[in-house]
């Protein structure tokens, strides 16, 4: 009868039989050297001197490794996955926030496909993703193309482009409803000096310049993103490629397009899947912004203010649902997208 | 842009002649050209940042006109000292942002290393079931849960409380942290801890003294990505907490900014003040750690 924590041997031989283990099923990394320097430090020990006894060490190996993952399960299980299930249930309700609440099914899934408020918080979120999409990525690609070498100033340029990123766009709206104010603001100001509008702009009043103002915060705070995502990924073409398609002489806009566009495909579906969903749950910037136009709800904006302004629980938590469901198509056509590219 | 990296051959004993010539070349109509549309592009997206300082340091009188010179003559700190002050104390939400991240950050550490290390080195039955876990959270949205997430905490007495707050953060932070602390796991040689094993080290020894300067790496991805989330999270924190000395920054500021009728003009001073105090620690934690930020975006994301 040997405790578990008096028989560090049985551990040790359970590491061993793990690590093999997991090397042979090949994690994504397993196969990236250390550093020399960490290579250097193991001694020359001989732990395969020590008998092996398969039996308890399995045990003990099971022990230690699901005591570790419970913390992180037990806050996954109660805080995502019961409350996932939750929603389905209290969507077939017709739960207000307080007070007595009975089944009633499907009908506010019915409901909401007749819902003329609903079907336009969703043609506004799509529209607005519409819009800003394309420009985050090509500002990206622009930005990722400018500072992708290491040469002079290009860390410092880096850094600079994914600013507004690290500063987050709860911060940075309200720092543009201060500049977007009527006369007073910097954004008129600039415009005025550069000739672009002739008079103060009530930004975010109206739907319109409210969209595109909102819209070109979002791409300038963006697309640092999609910025680094690709770089990275373009920074990973081994240079001979290049040298090769040089000493045919190919034009740089060839290049990009023959080896740069089609080795990046995996990043550039990436950068769009994550830019779709961030633009799918977009609030920050509208409840900030936007906050006194009407018509300019986001989805997830119109399930809180159905949810805990009107106190329609239920029906805010079925358009919740509706909204995880096309995120996970999405994500579904990232995962076939990235499925099916080739390799480096 | 028509100059593209050279080939520079290591081994080449005119390797380091042929990366002076393209050195030289560089510095030509197109490095200029680089150099040009860097600097603009560059000021473009940080000096909207640098200008709310500006604004956040304005008199009242000023804040309500167009910039001017007048804005960099007439600097004062009372925007400052008002919103720190005892009569619109924004102080208490700062300390509890602060609170927050800080908890936050430890506990998504915490947790996250734990999990990474069970899963990357241990072998047991479950192991499949929390990995999937952990991938159906990854893909959750928490808006999705929003609401039930409201019924829970208000079962669990965690509802206006910073520690509901945390807990929530920490498991939305936790499928990324987990994937990052369990590739760093998995790209420790196993020789290392074996090692220190047959010295007689206990599996937590182990982790604490032989891996550490490994794994800490990791640890400061997972926290960083933690502190910043929820230093910025609005929509959970306006949900979850109601009472006003409870208020993370974020939630105070859309007080002051919605805040026009009490006093009649709102003095846009305090909000860009408030925004200084929100950005600040943000830009200072990423210049200090960009290097494990952008290593999560590429173990992290690309990868997991």
């Amino acid at each position: 009868m040997q405790r578990p924590e008096q028989g560090d041997s049985r551990a040790l031989e359970a590491d061993w039989g793990a690590a093999d283990r997991s090397s042979s099923t090949g994690t994504a990394l397993t196969s990236d050297l250390p550093p020399p320097e960490v290579r250097a430090n193991v001694p020359a020990a001989s732990p395969s001197l020590r008998p092996v006894r398969p039996g308890g060490l399995r045990r003990a190996d099971a022990r230690t490794g699901a005591a570790l993952v419970t913390p992180a399960f037990v806050l996954i299980a109660t805080f995502v996955l019961f409350p996932l299930g939750f929603a389905i249930y209290v969507s077939l309700t017709n739960w207000p926030l307080i007070g007595p609440y009975h089944y009633i099914g499907l009908t506010n899934y019915r409901d909401l496909f007749q819902d003329p408020v609903f079907i336009h918080t969703v043609i506004f979120t799509v529209t607005y993703t519409g819009i800003v999409t394309g420009p985050i990525f090509v500002v990206g690609y622009g930005l990722a193309v400018l500072v992708r070498r290491n040469r002079l100033g290009s860390k410092v340029f880096r850094t600079m482009f994914f600013l507004p990123f690290v500063v987050g766009l709860t911060t940075v709206s309200y720092l543009f409803t201060i500049e977007l104010q009527p006369d007073s603001g910097a954004v008129d100001f600039v415009l005025s000096k550069l000739g672009l509008v002739s008079d103060s702009q009530a930004w975010t009043v109206s739907y319109g310049p409210a969209l595109l103002a909102i819209s070109v915060i979002v791409v300038w705070f963006a697309s640092g993103l999609t910025m680094l995502i690709l770089m990275g990924a373009m920074q990973a073409i081994p240079d001979q490629l290049y040298e090769a398609a040089d000493a045919d002489g190919a034009s740089w806009w060839a290049k990009e397009r023959l080896i740069t566009i089609p080795l990046l495909r995996r990043a550039i579906a990436l950068s769009l899947v994550i830019s779709v969903i961030g633009s799918f749950l977009a609030f920050n910037q509208f409840f900030i912004l936007a906050q006194n136009n009407q018509g300019e709800e986001t989805v997830v904006e119109w399930v809180y203010i159905t949810a805990f302004e009107n106190y329609h629980l239920a029906y805010g938590t079925s358009m919740a649902i509706l909204l995880m469901i096309i995120i996970g198509l999405v994500s579904g056509a990232q995962f076939l997208i990235l499925r099916d590219t080739t390799e480096l | 842009m028509t100059n593209i990296a050279l080939p520079l051959p290591s081994t080449a004993p005119d390797a380091r002649a042929a990366a002076k010539r393209a050195a030289r070349r560089e510095r030509g109509r197109g490095f200029y050209l680089y150099l040009a549309a860097g600097t603009a592009l560059a000021l473009l997206f940080v000096l909207p940042l640098l200008w709310v300082i500006v604004r956040s340091l304005e008199p009242p009188v000023l804040t309500g006109q167009p910039p001017s010179v007048a804005d960099f003559t007439h600097m004062q700190v009372s925007n400052y000292s008002i919103l720190l002050g005892s009569t619109d104390d924004v102080g208490v939400n700062v300390l509890n942002s602060l609170i927050t991240a800080l908890g936050t950050a430890a506990l998504t550490v915490l947790v996250s290393t734990m999990a990474g290390y069970g899963l990357a080195r241990f072998r047991f039955r479950g192991a499949g079931v929390v990995f999937g876990a952990i991938l159906v959270a990854f893909m959750i949205p928490f808006q999705a849960v929003l609401t039930p997430l409201f019924l829970e905490l208000h079962f669990f007495h965690l509802l206006n409380s910073l520690l509901g707050l945390v807990l929530i953060y920490s498991t939305f932070n936790l499928p990324f942290g987990v994937f990052v602390m369990r590739n760093t796991f998995s790209q420790i040689p196993r020789e290392l801890v074996d090692s220190s094993r047959v010295d007689g080290a206990g599996v937590i020894t182990a982790l604490v003294r032989v891996m550490r300067p490994l794994v800490v790496p990791g640890m400061a991805t997972t926290a960083i990505y933690a502190f910043l989330y929820s230093w910025n999270e609005l929509l959970q924190a306006y949900t979850f907490l109601t009472s006003n000395n409870l208020m993370t920054l974020p939630v105070k500021l859309y007080e002051v900014m919605t805040q026009q009728g009490t006093s009649g003009v709102l003095n846009y001073g305090y909000l860009a003040s408030g925004c200084v105090i929100a950005m600040v620690p943000c830009m200072v934690l990423y210049m200090a750690l960009q290097r494990y930020y952008v290593r999560g975006l590429t173990s992290g994301a690309l990868k997991g």
